[in-house]
C-alpha cells in the first residue's frame, strides 16, 4: 500500500463566474521512502497539489489518503506530526519578529514535546547551522540559512513526509546545491518521503526517482528519472519542457 | 551590521550577532530600536516632554508650591497676574494656577494611560479576529465598528458621559469606548495583509490553534502600527478629555483638570488672560509631545519605513 494516495483531486478557488479551476482530477501515489517530483510551468497547479494535500487549499473533489486512511478536514494534530512542508520563499516563511529559537520551539510547544531545548539545538546542528544561530532573528540570516531553518522547522516534529514547494528556487545557484544536498542527506538518514514541486527539471531529476508533469491543473504524464534522462517521453508537452530546460540555444540558421 | 568597536562592554553584548540567550536577543533588539530612535531629534523632544509629564505627575506634591484645591485669601489673592510668588498667576478662587497645572498632569496622565490600556486591547482583539477569520465574523465585527465610527468622537463621548453621569472615571470610559474602532480597523488591515503570508501558513501547518496564531503570530506584527497610532491619538484623547472637562462633563470641580480650568477662565479671558491660557499651554505642550513621540516611533517601528 502506498504512503500517499491522491485520487481525482479537484480544487476550485472562488465561486460563481470568477471561479478558477486549479486542479482537474489529479491522481498519483507516493511510496514510503520515495522522492516524488511534480514539474510544470507557472500556474499549472503543481503547488496547489501540495497546498490541497496539507489543508491550505480547499478540496472540492477527490480523496487524499495517508497510509490508506482518508485525511480529516480540518486536519488533526497527528497529521501535522506526519506531514510537514517547506515553503518556497525563505524570506516570507519565517516570522520576522520571532527568533530562530521561537520558530523552532513553537511546533514543539503545540504538540507537547519534551526536551525542547535539546531538540532545538539538535535540529540546528542537523541542518548545518551551529547553536550560535539559535537566538538570532531571521533578518540576521542569509537566504540559504533561512531555508535551513525552515527545513529544521519542518523536521523538528519528526514527520515521515516532507512536502517541498520549490525549496531552492529563491536561492542562488551555489546555495541551491548545498540545500539540495542537505535534503538528500536528511532523506537518507531519516528515511523520509519527499514530494518535491519544482519548475526546474534538473533539480527534479537530481532529487526524485519518479515525477509527474502537470499542465493547466491536469496531469500530462508520469515518468521515471531514467525516462526523463533518456528523453523517453510520450507527450509533446514534456518534450517541449525538456527542450526548454536545456537552455537557450542559438539557432544555427540565424548565424550568418 | 556589526557591533561598534569603539563601545566595549554592555553595548557590544547587546549588539552581539550571536546572542546566547532569549533575553539577550530581546534586549539587543530593543537596544537597536532605541539606537535608531535616538537619531531622531524631534522624536527625542517628544519623548522628553512625555517623560517630563510623567515625572511631574509622580512628584506633583513636591513640585507644586501651593495646595491645588485650597485657595489663598479671597480678598487679596484672587486673579493675581503671573509673578515670582505665583508663576502662572492665581484664579478667581485665589488658587495658584501653577500648582493646579502640575496636579492636573496626574489627571491627564491617568486619562491617557487608562484609555490606552482599555482601548488598545479591544481594538487589537476585534481587528485581528475580524481580519483573521473573515466571513461572517468579519462582517458582524466590522459593522459594529462602523456604527461607532459613524458618530463624531466627541459627540459620542458626550452621549456616553451623559448616560453614565459626569465625572473623570466615566469620561475615561466614554473616551475608551469611542477610541477603539480606528485601532480595530488598523489591526484588521494589517491582519489581512499578513494572514496569507507563508509564515502564517507554516504555523498553521504545525497544527497551531487560531487563538495561538492570532495572539502569538498576528498580534506582534500589528503591534507596532497600533502603538504608533495610539501614541499619535494621545493628543486627541487629551483634547477630548479637556473638551469634556470644558463642557462640565469630565472632571468635576474642584479637580484641577486642564479643560475644566480653561472653562473656568473663559469668563474673564480678556481681563485676566493667564487663567485660561496657562492650562491651554499645558495641553498644547503635552499634545505636541505625544505627536512628536508618535512620529519618532513611526520612523523606527514602521516596517515600511524600515525598508529604505
Amino acid at each position: 500500500m502506498a504512503l500517499i494516495e491522491i485520487e481525482e483531486l479537484e480544487v476550485v478557488f472562488g465561486s460563481g463566474g470568477r471561479s478558477v479551476h486549479a486542479l482537474r482530477g489529479v491522481s498519483f501515489t507516493v511510496e514510503e521512502g520515495e522522492s516524488f517530483g511534480i514539474v510544470g510551468e507557472s500556474g499549472s497547479g503543481k503547488s496547489t497539489v501540495l497546498r490541497a494535500a496539507c489543508g491550505l487549499a480547499p478540496v472540492t473533489g477527490g480523496r487524499i489518503l495517508i497510509d490508506g486512511v482518508p485525511v480529516t478536514s480540518p486536519r488533526d494534530p497527528a497529521f501535522y506530526r506526519r506531514v510537514q512542508m517547506v515553503f518556497q520563499d525563505p524570506y516570507a516563511s519565517l516570522h520576522p519578529r520571532h527568533t530562530i529559537d521561537r520558530v523552532l520551539s513553537e511546533p514543539l510547544a503545540i504538540h507537547g514535546f519534551d526536551r525542547r531545548e535539546a531538540r532545538v539545538e539538535q535540529a540546528l546542528v542537523e541542518v548545518g547551522l551551529g547553536k550560535g544561530f539559535r537566538f538570532r532573528y531571521p533578518h540576521q540570516l542569509s537566504g540559504g540559512q533561512r531555508q535551513r531553518v525552515a527545513i529544521a522547522r519542518a523536521l523538528i516534529l519528526e514527520p515521515k513526509v516532507i512536502l517541498l514547494d520549490e525549496p531552492t528556487s529563491a536561492l542562488d545557484a551555489s546555495i541551491q546545491a548545498e540545500v539540495l544536498n542537505l535534503l538528500d542527506r536528511l532523506r537518507a538518514e531519516r528515511g523520509l518521503t519527499y514530494v518535491l514541486v519544482s519548475h526546474d527539471l534538473a533539480v527534479v531529476s537530481h532529487m526524485c526517482e519518479r515525477l509527474m508533469v502537470m499542465q493547466n491543473g491536469a496531469v500530462v504524464e508520469q515518468l521515471t528519472r531514467q525516462a526523463l534522462r533518456d528523453h523517453a517521453t510520450t507527450e509533446d508537452y514534456t518534450r517541449n519542457l525538456l527542450t526548454a530546460s536545456e537552455g537557450f540555444t542559438r539557432d544555427p540558421a540565424l548565424q550568418t | 551590521m556589526t557591533a561598534e568597536p569603539t563601545r566595549p562592554g554592555l553595548s557590544q553584548w547587546l549588539l552581539s550577532e550571536q546572542p546566547a540567550s532569549r533575553n539577550q536577543a530581546r534586549l539587543g533588539q530593543a537596544w537597536r530600536i532605541w539606537l535608531a530612535f535616538t537619531r531622531n531629534r524631534l522624536g527625542m523632544v517628544g519623548l522628553g516632554i512625555v517623560v517630563l509629564l510623567v515625572l511631574v505627575a509622580i512628584f506633583a506634591d513636591v513640585i507644586a508650591p501651593y495646595d491645588p484645591l485650597m485657595g489663598g485669601d479671597l480678598r487679596t489673592a484672587r486673579l493675581l497676574p503671573p509673578s515670582w510668588d505665583h508663576w502662572m498667576g492665581t484664579d478667581d478662587l485665589a488658587r495658584d494656577i501653577f500648582s493646579r497645572v502640575v496636579h492636573g498632569a496626574r489627571l491627564t496622565l491617568m486619562v491617557v494611560a487608562l484609555v490606552a490600556i482599555i482601548a488598545t486591547p479591544i481594538g487589537l482583539l476585534v481587528g485581528t479576529t475580524s481580519g483573521y477569520f473573515g466571513g461572517w465574523i468579519d462582517v458582524v465585527l466590522m459593522r459594529i465598528t462602523d456604527i461607532f465610527l459613524a458618530f463624531p468622537r466627541l459627540i459620542l463621548a458626550l452621549a456616553f458621559v451623559a448616560a453614565l453621569g459626569p465625572g473623570i472615571e466615566n469620561a475615561i470610559i466614554a473616551i475608551a469606548i469611542t477610541s477603539w474602532p480606528p485601532y480595530a480597523r488598523l489591526a484588521r488591515a494589517e491582519t489581512l495583509s499578513i494572514r496569507n503570508a507563508e509564515h502564517i501558513d507554516a504555523i498553521r501547518l504545525q497544527g497551531a490553534s487560531s487563538g495561538r496564531i492570532i495572539w502569538g503570530h498576528v498580534v506582534p506584527l500589528c503591534m507596532s502600527s497600533v502603538i504608533i497610532r495610539v501614541t499619535l491619538d494621545m493628543a486627541g484623547i487629551i483634547l477630548t478629555a479637556a473638551g469634556l472637562g470644558f463642557l462640565g462633563l469630565g472632571a468635576q470641580p474642584p479637580q484641577p483638570e486642564w479643560g475644566a480650568m480653561i472653562a473656568g477662565g473663559r469668563r474673564f479671558i480678556i481681563d485676566y488672560w493667564w487663567v485660561a491660557t496657562m492650562p491651554g499651554i499645558a495641553i498644547f505642550v503635552v499634545s505636541l509631545g505625544f505627536n512628536l513621540l508618535g512620529d519618532g516611533l513611526r520612523d523606527v517601528l514602521d516596517p515600511k519605513a524600515q525598508q529604505q
